[in-house]
């Protein structure tokens, strides 16, 4: 009996260990990631955590695979400038090593085939900022709040820009040409899991509009802390392209004003003929009025825009994969233009390669250290002048238009006076010359010749493929094809635009 | 109930009566098996010719009053009985042998049981079968050991961990691996650190009554991995000693190796972008453009000529006769690839005595592989100690610690990869730089020659300025054989893993049992880049390291009882586990080196990114309970559930699982008696089992990234879109059916059918990517796996001295994906979800089934790719009109169309045209398994094992890399098949012409390369020699083998290089270290 007691105790004492706690079976992250309620408790300690989510839509513009692939040319808003820019053929692969854009996107076969990812790529990049806007705007009261607090309406007001922004993008990318009727992209204003059918170009445009309008409201008194945020004045410049974009002469006078606003308030000054040759690397340049500065901590590395463009830094413009300016347009740049000397010339390898527009400062081939420390532009307050010439030649106002138009070409050439003789149509192709010129891998002369119905130069001879060919603003391969996942998974949509 | 109690109190009482009339003297002692020393409960010992006797305990423990002179008579079924006539001691053990293999113990989910009583399929890999292979873990080793066990060996990398299927493919988007379980204790540690040396038995469990016991993790099978015990009748030891090599017998893909036919094929390139693009003289623009940039750079031009047309005859597009080479260019394979020693030393000692026993070993093992710079180097200790500490109670430990160093030089995911460049590199791009006068450069910090990097080896701030630039066209600035030189990649881990167990014998019939189990491992990943050369001199050396750090605790009570009523026997337990994983890890990157000798932290002085680091964990929470009984030795019946919690789910964490078995041994009822057939088993079981492993640890809650500061040093948080609080427990629903069999003395053999139902699937639902959530993970969709596994051995010789068995086992295994998931806008299932492309799902299709465009040859009139176009033909016309373009897949257009449609093909040179659909061929083979051959004759022994497959296709993609221009002319190496493309109007074949891309996609994904998955291997051969023990008498060595054995030795596929058995779907993937090739000499000594 005794021995029993024993036997007993001893069960016991090991089964005490069978009493697991509720807890057991509730485990939450504890790593680089955070869940709601963890964020709820926190955010009563440190009102700083706020903050962080508008950061995060604007981060999803630097990124790597925002696009939804691993890819090496899937790194955030930026890669899209650069994929625009090859399809203007005004960025030409000139060696490819690597293989990166060759057949898809210079070869212009992603866009007549919607199974290629670079579709998908465009399509999820945009769509994922206007998810991440839509939460945003939802813990802020809506799209039609008006809250009272003052860092509120400007979070509200740079989240409902972002919104904006990433529509307007994609009725470029997607929507082979400008038609209010054409029903082009599913239009979300909340956030759902569940998919809608197309919105005709009209609806997206009233909701782009109304949304800007709204942020130029809401940021009147936001006072920005860094320049990667939506302030005021980058609100109305992208409303003056959205506006832009509907090439309704009617509506121009409003370009011009917005453009003049921006210009009158930004604080911002036209890049000086020093300046356009220094590295288009930091933020701080008096020339740029949106962009990104990218640190150390950031951790860009060889998938980035610098990665793929810069001679100067780790990347594959150094290791084999040549981007150079489209040999025709180089020439049509005037020897005596600053610009001019942005670009390398010399036989092999680097041959019109962009090795003194940008570059890491650093200067050392393949780059001084494995981080990109390089600054990303989104906006420049040349642009806002060159919008604002167009603007005004559309009216018919070609003097003012000129006078705009040289408030940008008197710090890149001696002489503008050339401008005096150029009226009409001739104006405009010169301001749609000097958009490729001066915006060259910016990634808005896409813009350009979609909005002024455009075809693109005929291809250079440093171009590896479609040399001699030119492509009209509307044709299929201008513009990308709605990803088969999307039409698959979206029992909506089952027709491309 | 009352009823049955006053039956056991009487049953009780009998004994206790009968021990009072208690006779002179008591005898005690264990009764064990004889083959592992352990103990046996439940044998009878009677004293012959009464009818007192006993039967012993869970310990095999008896004692019996007897007279001196008195015979015992110890049985057990299934193995010989034995005699011992009671002198004067007090103490008797015994050891039983088994009289045939039926009655072997098989250990099987939280207990043991035997072959023949088994109610489901376990299938015992037997240690000899393990052993005769030179695998540093024991996942290689199952291959073709078990009907419908699959195993993938990914990778020859040396350590490497093989990825293993049991019955088919068990979820699309979760966990298809089985749950390996190390003495008793479910594993989640590195299969590594357990020395197949110290394994004793491992058992495959593979249908619901087999491993419904471990509900929450069965659901894709069971792995139980014994390892070895001491023995309470001998203390030996043993020492294995193997020494072999390491090298690559299945051959690579047949590429070009001649410099002068690679470059013709490039200056055909050339001449077809020529042609393509209109220019005006083809044959002139080849020659100018062969040395250049985008061509072969001049730095490159290994020959004494000046241009293209002074090296190649246009007439035969090959190089002129008479031109001479400058220098003779040394290839990467040659340069990379060596055979390698490979040494394992392993001893091992046990020993004990009837209350105590234990098991100690050590072992030793240096594999190199055959690439430069790849290896494991592992110390392996174990030991495990059983003892009865007192009668009532049973102390256990088992205690395995592994060192182990890896190597993995010279295999970067990227194009910095010894495999990439061995196949890819075209053979007129030298390993080593040649300057402007094409002499081999010297090296100064490392001595011989300098490697050639393409254009970071010369010009302007290179380490040789005043050589000519050049960028190689194919993966400039990389050279491998550097990286594999001079960086390094390897990971340091320390292993430990132990179960401890206690037994507490509360009476006779019940028990209480414990076990805690932990495995824990300390590993430091680095991946070092020197300063001088290749990726890393741009920092000035770099460091990358990793610290992980993983714990799982595993604690589990259980009461076991167990009791026999006449010809009943009945063993019930109940059970509670608590399980939990956790994982620390510490990532560090540096940069500018002080010393490169020392690959640590400190040495390097930049920091450019922070330090990351965090800590992730899951737990896990089991109660559960097994019924096994028996009537007559001839009707068996399990019956078992378990609920399990598990904390990846943020709502319904909890789900039950159950199972029920049953067996009818029919050759034990009368009608049999005298049957050729010696046994006959029938067996059907259902249940279900759960997994919860495909998931990531945090589904259930939406979560934020926290991101790299911003500009102002702010917060950054992105949205994760992701979580899914309904998400709970993927379930599988089993059935089977099955026979065993012996026939007369030369026929064993058993046959399952099953059908496996995964329900609630994890799956990665589609969502429409403009709702900016791209992918879901939801409980949806039904999957089926079913097949019919057989395994039959045949004894075809058994006489004398000379002993021939064949073994042949196989699986047929269908898949199907009988539902897909809703889709939120129709409620309705989704028609076709292509994500997994080249695969497409949908109600039907197995998992593996092609949904891809169709490849239509090659033109012959100008070279051009051809696919095929489906199109709706609405006016019948034969011809596809303006309008009658489907637009979409074939699958989709079918689900949409709102037209009678009457579909038809016709050819088209346009890719984008070409229409995707399902081909009708699937990755998954009609039947697969091995056979093998083995045979003694007087001291000799042979064992042969081949696995096979039939009946399955895959894409080639390796194969489609090599006949692919796409990168440039001289963007890679061909394949040997590139000699049949079309060369000019009028040719047939199936090779497109050589354009530099300017016409596209010939290589895109089509059918071009679906290739059968067909193959015959041999995996493994033995020849054994054991020195007679009349020779051994005076040694005092009770053993010596010796043994000479072969792993991987021959491949037969649809073509070589090709090896469709490196990945799941039998698809190939770039960098494959291919499978190594092992040839071992051993000596197995044992004193």
């Amino acid at each position: 009996m005794k021995k029993n007691v024993i036997k007993l105790m001893f069960s016991g004492l090991l089964l005490t260990f069978l009493g697991c706690s509720d807890e057991f079976i509730n485990e939450l992250p504890e790593s680089g990631f955070q869940n709601v309620d963890q964020f709820g408790e926190i955010a009563e300690s440190n009102p700083e955590i706020l903050t962080g989510f508008i950061s995060g839509v604007y981060a999803n513009m630097y990124l790597t695979g925002t696009g939804g692939t691993g890819g090496h040319d899937d790194f955030g808003h930026k890669a899209y400038d650069l994929f625009a820019d090859f399809i203007t053929s005004d960025v030409a692969l000139s060696v490819s090593t690597y293989g990166w854009y060759r057949a898809s996107i210079t070869e212009l076969q992603c866009t007549e085939d919607f199974t290629f990812t670079d579709n998908y790529q465009v399509w999820r990049h945009y769509y994922r900022i206007i998810r991440s806007a839509n939460l945003l705007i939802a813990t802020l009261g809506g799209d039609e709040a008006d809250p009272d607090n003052d860092s509120n309406r400007g979070t509200l007001g740079q989240a409902l820009a972002m919104r904006a922004h990433s529509y307007w993008y994609l009725t470029q990318y997607m929507a082979n040409d400008y038609d209010p009727a054409a029903e082009i992209l599913p239009l979300y204003r909340t956030a759902s899991p569940i998919g809608v059918g197309k919105s005709t170009t009209a609806e997206i445009f009233e909701l782009i509009e109304s949304d800007l309008n709204r942020a130029i409201v809401l940021l009147e008194d936001f006072n920005r802390s860094n320049k990667s945020q939506v302030n005021k004045e980058v609100a109305q410049g992208i409303l003056a392209y959205v506006i832009a974009s509907t090439r309704d002469v009617s509506r121009m006078p409003e370009v011009v004003a917005l453009c003049n606003s921006v210009i009158a308030n930004s604080g911002a000054s036209v890049m000086t003929a020093a300046e356009v040759t220094a590295g288009f690397n930091t933020v701080t340049s008096p020339g740029w009025i949106w962009g990104f500065d990218i640190q150390n901590e950031t951790g860009l590395r060889l998938i980035s825009w610098w990665g793929q463009m810069d001679a100067f830094s780790y990347s594959y413009a150094w290791a084999g994969d040549a981007k150079s300016i489209d040999q025709n347009l180089y020439d049509a740049i005037p020897a005596n233009d600053a610009r001019k000397a942005q670009f390398f010339t010399g036989t092999g390898y680097y041959n019109l390669m962009p090795l003194f527009k940008f570059y890491d400062s650093s200067r050392i081939i393949g780059g001084p250290s494995g981080n990109v420390v390089s600054d990303y532009v989104y906006m420049r307050i040349a642009e806002m002048h060159i919008l604002k010439a167009e603007a005004m030649a559309k009216m018919g106002q070609d003097g003012p238009a000129r006078t705009a138009l040289a408030q940008v070409l008197s710090q890149r050439l001696p002489d503008t006076s050339y401008l005096n003789g150029l009226s009409g149509t001739a104006l405009l192709d010169e301001i749609h010359l000097q958009t490729r010129i001066e915006f060259w891998g910016e990634g808005k002369t896409y813009f350009s010749i979609k909005r002024n119905q455009r075809s693109t130069g005929a291809r250079g001879s440093n171009h590896l493929s479609l040399v001699g060919q030119t492509i009209a603003h509307d044709e299929e391969r201008f513009t990308f094809e709605i990803p088969d996942l999307e039409i698959q998974s979206n029992v909506l949509i089952n027709t491309q635009n | 109930m009352k009823l049955k109690l006053t039956w056991l109190l009487t049953l009780f009482m009998a004994f206790v009566m009968q021990f009072s009339f208690a006779q002179e003297k008591t005898v005690t002692g264990t009764v064990t098996t004889a083959d592992d020393g352990l103990p046996l409960p439940g044998a009878s010992v009677i004293v012959k010719n009464t009818s007192r006797g006993q039967q012993t305990d869970f310990d095999g423990k008896y004692s019996i009053q007897v007279n001196q002179g008195d015979v015992l008579v110890i049985s057990y079924v299934g193995m010989q009985s034995t005699e011992v006539t009671v002198g004067a001691s007090n103490t008797y053990d015994v050891a039983l042998t088994f009289d045939n293999t039926l009655d072997e113990v098989v250990v099987v989910g939280y207990g043991t049981t035997t072959k023949k009583a088994f109610a489901g399929t376990a299938t015992v890999v037997k240690a000899e079968d393990i052993e005769t292979k030179n695998f540093s873990n024991v996942s290689q080793s199952l291959a073709g050991e078990a009907a419908g066990v699959t195993v993938i060996n990914t990778s020859g990398q040396p350590g490497t961990t093989s990825t293993v299927r049991i019955r088919g493919f068990g979820s699309i988007n979760g966990n298809r691996a089985p749950l390996y379980v190390i003495d008793g204790v479910p594993f989640s540690g590195s299969l590594n650190s357990i020395n197949p040396a110290d394994i004793k038995s491992t058992t495959i469990l593979k249908d619901a009554t087999a491993t419904a016991i471990y509900g929450s993790r069965g659901a894709n099978g069971v792995v139980l991995i014994t390892t070895k015990g001491g023995s309470s009748s001998e203390s030996y030891v043993e020492l294995d000693l193997r020494t072999g090599i390491n090298s690559q017998l299945i051959p690579r893909y047949d590429v070009i190796s001649s410099p002068e036919e690679s470059i013709g094929f490039v200056w055909e390139g050339l001449l077809g972008r020529g042609r393509a693009t209109g220019v005006a003289d083809p044959v002139a623009f080849a020659n100018a453009n062969l040395f250049t940039d985008s061509a072969v750079p001049v730095g490159y031009n290994m020959w004494n000529v000046a241009d293209g047309g002074e090296l190649i005859d246009p007439l035969t597009r090959s190089v002129r006769s008479g031109v001479t080479r400058r220098y003779t260019p040394q290839r990467y394979q040659d340069v990379a690839f060596n055979a390698a020693f490979r040494t394992e030393a392993n001893l091992r000692m046990g020993g004990g005595n009837a209350d105590s026993r234990y098991f100690v070993s050590f072992g030793f093992l240096d594999d190199k592989g055959y690439a430069l710079n790849t290896g494991y180097k592992r110390y392996t200790t174990r030991i495990n100690v059983n003892s009865n500490v007192k009668e009532w109670l049973t102390l256990g430990a088992n205690l395995g610690y592994a060192y182990s160093q890896s190597q993995n030089n010279g295999q970067t995911v990227g194009s910095e990869n010894v495999f990439e460049f061995a196949d890819k590199m075209q053979p007129f791009f030298p390993v080593y730089l040649r300057d402007d006068n094409y002499q081999l450069v010297a090296d100064p910090i490392f001595g011989g020659n300098q490697l050639d990097y393409g254009s970071a080896s010369v010009g302007a701030g290179s380490p040789n300025p005043t050589i000519t630039t050049r960028a190689r066209p194919n993966a400039n600035l990389l050279n491998p054989i550097g990286t594999a030189l001079f960086d390094d990649v390897g990971t340091d881990r320390h292993e430990l893993n132990g179960s401890f167990s206690g037994k507490v014998k509360i009476t006779d019939k019940l028990a209480f049992e414990t076990t805690f189990g932990a495995q824990y491992s300390n590993s430091i990943t680095k991946s070092v880049s020197n300063p001088f050369y290749g990726t890393g001199r741009n920092d000035e050396g770099n460091i990358n390291q990793n610290n992980t750090e993983r714990l799982t605790t595993n604690f589990l009570q259980l009461l076991r009882y167990r009791n026999d009523f006449g010809d009943h026997s009945l063993e019930a337990l109940v059970a509670h586990e608590g399980n939990k994983f956790e994982s620390n890890f510490v990532s560090t990157f540096k940069t500018k080196v002080v010393n490169p000798e020392i690959d640590e932290l400190n040495q390097y002085i930049l920091q450019p990114q922070p330090t990351g680091g965090g800590r992730s964990a899951r737990t896990l929470e089991s109660y559960f309970g097994q019924i096994n009984y028996d009537f007559n030795d001839t009707y068996y019946l399990t019956v078992s559930g378990r609920r399990d919690g598990s904390s990846k789910f943020a709502r319904d964490k909890y789900e039950t699982f159950y199972s029920i078995g049953a067996a009818w041994i029919i050759s034990n009822e009368n009608f049999m008696s005298d049957s050729f057939i010696n046994f006959l088993k029938l067996k059907a079981s259902y249940g279900t089992t759960g997994d919860e492993a495909g998931v990531a640890f945090y589904t259930g809650v939406d979560s934020f990234t926290i991101g790299a500061p911003d500009p102002d040093g702010g917060f950054v948080f992105t949205d994760n879109p992701a979580a899914n609080p309904i998400l709970t427990w993927e379930t599988a629903v089993q059935y089977q059916a099955g026979i065993e069999f012996s026939l007369g003395t030369w026929l064993d053999g058993s046959v399952d059918y099953f059908i496996k139902d995964t329900e609630n699937l994890f799956f990665t639902r589609q969502n429409p990517p403009s709702t900016g959530v791209a992918t879901l993970t939801i409980n949806e969709g039904v999957l089926r796996n079913n097949g019919l596994e057989f395994d039959f051995t045949g004894h075809i010789i058994n006489k004398g001295d000379f002993k021939l068995d064949l073994s042949v086992n196989g699986a047929l295994i269908d898949n199907e994906i009988q539902e897909m998931y809703i889709s939120p806008q129709t409620g309705e299932q989704t028609v076709l979800d292509t994500r997994n492309s080249p695969y497409g799902y949908s109600v039907g299709s197995s998992i593996f089934d092609f949904y891809i465009r169709e490849w239509a040859g090659v033109d012959p009139a100008d070279g051009a790719p051809m696919w095929y176009e489906y199109y709706d033909d609405q006016n019948a016309n034969g011809v596809l009109d303006t309008g009658e373009e489907l637009n979409v897949g074939l699958t989709d257009y079918l689900a949409t169309t709102t037209n009678d449609p009457n579909i038809q093909r016709t050819i088209t040179k346009t890719y984008a045209n070409a229409t995707e659909k399902y081909v009708g061929k699937s990755s998954i083979p009609d039947v697969s398994g091995a056979f093998r051959l083995s045979a003694k004759y007087k001291n000799w022994n042979l064992s042969t094992q081949f696995t096979y497959q039939i009946g399955g296709y895959a894409l080639d993609n390796q194969y489609g890399e090599l006949m692919s221009d796409r990168f440039g002319a001289a963007g890679n190496n061909y394949h040997s098949d590139i000699r049949a493309r079309w060369q000019q109007p009028g040719d047939i074949t199936n090779v497109p012409a050589l354009t530099d891309n300017a016409i596209v996609n010939g290589t895109s994904l089509s059918t071009r390369f679906l290739t059968k998955t067909d193959f015959l291997a041999l995996n493994n051969i033995l020849i054994g020699y054991t020195v007679p023990s009349k020779f051994l008498d005076k040694t005092g060595l009770d053993l010596i083998n010796l043994y000479v054995s072969g792993d991987n030795l021959m491949l037969t596929s649809a073509r070589e290089g090709f090896n469709p058995r490196t990945s799941e779907s039998g698809a190939t993937g770039r960098r494959l270290y291919a499978p190594l090739s092992t040839f071992t000499l051993g000596l197995k000594l044992k004193f």
